[in-house]
């Protein structure tokens, strides 16, 4: 059991910067996931927990003890690969004691060990095998069994279904979540899925080029993202992003008036410093927070050109306006049943102010 | 689908007639030949005259002798050699990687005439720099090309010298296509780096090493060039007569082709039972 803390971690490769000072504490026995675009520097900064890259600068601490200069074997983490890493040449047995077996463990721990192992991950039939005898996702529990073998204090996880096929990939993803709650240790868990992250996660850190966006539960990162990227990152399919302009303000709101809207005015009640009038801002609403003609607070007319009906919902894919520089404006608007008609009609929804995220023009909230 | 067969074999056979001609035929002829009397005009049938010959022959065992004694010793220390070589050169922390891979590899392509001349001086008795540096240290002097068992070893210095790189270069490709992020995985269990080589580069080169091991078998049972040019036809006295030169001396000074060709598949049926014996010693266990 132990908390892993980075205090303003730094990383280099010779003369580029891949991480920026990074601040991160993990509870003891929580589920962390580092989510981002592809690199952005989440399998560095799980390799640099690991010991397998150096850290460059700032502190890394397991279990309250500053691990900067300890060898990762002796970190007390076990970290699963993206591509399995197994041993090709020994049996699923061999793979799972070779660690142990090489450290002179005692041979009766290690034959319970490996058996617990194999009881946890149901892997117990396969245990002469060879790994090119395994398909996709046993080997991958192979993978996390010689994880389990060596009773780590912090599991770490580099991107480990994003070899496996979709139906698999939930499949094991329960089954990850199944064992965090069984063996109740720290996990840290890397992937670029925001489905992932959001299902496996007590707590998610958002990565984008080397910095931290934010970090925070998956409902809170969903519910309220402290910037634009966050807010583009979370959420499927992502929210939408239509621009605007300040054109009042008062005591406690903005007035902003959509671009690509016909002069379209949503008046949006603000806790913090009001925005300049003339400011342009950019008002993020999620394809589900769109509602029928009349029952939000400002209509905006669309033009729906392709809907791809899911059975329990439909997506409609429509356009409006023209952007500066850029095609018309794009929205995905979730409508519940699967009645929307889309060829080129035009459609009328409805936005609530209480349900949009209002981003100025560096992509910061405004809140 | 039989008419396009047979259009594929009309395009073929040019190549398999020159094929038949010089390659499959000689064979062939070759095996006809060793049950031949050659010295005798015309040639006549005699299915024991060289196979007799051969297993009461002392010449024969001893060229045999010399080419299992080379084999033995140099092939092993080689390909050893070769895997410490490929080692160092897959190593980060070498420099100039380019420049070694090529400077081991350069051997094989210098002229064997050439080498041979340079491996005369090295080794010469009275200004090769061999017996200088010796001297320097204090050691004695070796006159290397009057006596057998130092003739022996210039011969097995020089092949290991020419082919440990061109081994070195296949065995590095080998250890390229280990993934790295297995000894990644080696690392995090507390292995060391020793016992990484020997549990898990080792076994899993060890196709490549076979691969190697069974070339260079080939290789010396065919040994040729070396005492011929370096100790001059197998000297002293035939001590360094390998299979190879009894059979040139055999076909191509005594012009005894029958002879010859019996020679010629014993070593051709000895590299087989070798490597096969190599081979089933390396095979996996299933
Ligand atoms: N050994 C290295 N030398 C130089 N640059 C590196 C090295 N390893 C990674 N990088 C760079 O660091 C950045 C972050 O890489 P990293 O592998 O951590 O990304 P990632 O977030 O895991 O991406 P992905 O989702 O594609 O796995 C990338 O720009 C990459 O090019
Ligand atoms: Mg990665």
């Amino acid at each position: 059991m132990a908390a892993v803390t980075l205090k303003n971690v730094v990383k280099r490769f010779g003369g580029f910067q891949i991480i920026h000072g990074a601040d991160i504490d993990v509870n003891d026995g929580e589920f962390v996931v580092f989510v981002g675009p592809s690199g952005c520097g989440k399998s560095t900064l799980l390799r640099m927990i690991a010991g397998l890259e150096d850290i460059s600068g700032g502190e890394i601490a397991i279990g309250g003890k500053v691990v900067n200069d300890v060898e990762p074997a002796d970190r007390g983490i076990a970290m699963v690969f993206q591509s399995y890493a197994l041993y090709p040449h020994m049996s699923v047995e061999q793979n799972l004691s070779f660690g142990l077996r090489m450290n002179g463990n005692p041979k009766a721990d290690t034959e319970r060990r490996v058996k617990r192992a194999s009881e946890i991950l149901r892997i117990a039939e396969l245990m002469k095998r060879r790994p090119r005898q395994l398909s996709g996702g046993q080997r991958q529990r192979v993978a996390i069994g010689r994880a389990i073998v060596r009773e780590p204090q912090v599991f770490l996880f580099d991107e480990p279904l994003s070899n496996l096929d979709a139906e698999l990939r939930v499949q094991m993803r329960v089954e990850i979540s199944r064992l965090h709650k069984e063996l109740g240790v720290t996990m840290i868990y890397v992937t670029h899925d925001q489905t992932e992250a959001m299902t496996l996660a007590d707590r998610i850190v958002v990565l984008n080029a080397g910095n931290i966006e934010q970090i925070g539960a998956p409902l809170d990162l969903y519910d309220d993202p402290a910037n634009r990227f966050v807010a583009g990152f979370v959420g499927s399919p992502k929210m939408n992003f239509m621009a605007a302009k300040v054109v009042g303000n008062d005591d406690d709101a903005a007035v902003i008036e959509l671009a690509n809207h016909g002069g379209a005015r949503l008046r949006k009640p603000l806790s913090g410093a009001r925005p300049a009038v003339g400011a342009d801002v950019v008002l993020g609403v999620r394809p589900e927070h769109f509602f029928e003609a009349g029952e939000g607070d400002c209509d905006i007319a669309v033009k729906a050109d392709v809907a791809e009906h899911l059975g329990s919902v439909s997506y409609v894919y429509a356009s409006a306006g023209t952007n500066v520089g850029a095609g018309p404006e794009e929205l995905i608007i979730e409508r519940e049943a699967s009645r929307q008609r889309a060829n080129g009609d035009h459609m009328v929804v409805s936005i609530k102010a209480g349900r949009s995220l209002l981003f100025d023009g560096t992509g910061a909230r405004i809140r | 689908m039989r008419y396009q067969n047979a259009t594929a074999y009309r395009f073929l056979a040019p190549y398999l007639l020159i094929f038949s001609i010089f390659w499959l035929w000689p064979i062939i002829n070759s095996f006809l030949i060793s049950f031949q009397a050659t010295r005798t005009v015309p040639w006549r049938f005699a299915p024991t005259f060289n196979w007799g010959r051969l297993i009461g022959d002392p010449a024969f065992f001893n060229a045999l002798k010399n080419t299992l004694l080379i084999l033995v010793i140099q092939v092993p220390v080689m390909i050893t050699l070769a895997i410490v070589m490929a080692v160092l050169l897959n190593s980060p922390l070498l420099k100039a990687r380019g420049l070694y891979r090529f400077a081991f590899f350069a051997p094989v392509v210098v002229g064997e005439v050439a080498y041979s001349a340079v491996f005369r001086l090295l080794f010469n008795l009275d200004y090769g720099i061999i017996n200088k540096l010796l001297n320097s240290v204090g050691l004695p002097r070796i006159d290397w090309f009057s006596n057998v068992t130092p003739a022996m070893a210039v011969i097995m210095i020089a092949v290991t010298w020419r082919w440990a790189g061109y081994n070195a270069i296949i065995l590095l490709a080998g250890l390229q296509s280990i993934p790295q992020d297995v000894y990644e995985a080696a690392t995090l269990d507390r292995v060391s780096k020793l016992k990484q080589f020997f549990y898990i580069t080792l076994p899993l080169l060890k196709p490549i090493i076979v691969f190697c091991a069974v070339l260079s078998i080939i290789g010396t049972m065919q040994l040729f060039t070396e005492p011929f040019l370096i100790t001059e036809r197998g000297g002293p006295g035939g001590g360094t007569e390998t299979l190879g030169l009894l059979l040139y001396r055999q076909g191509f000074r005594s012009l005894n082709f029958g002879y010859a060709s019996a020679i010629a598949y014993t070593m051709a049926g000895l590299a087989i039972a070798i490597s096969l014996v190599q081979l089933w010693l390396t095979r996996d266990p299933k």
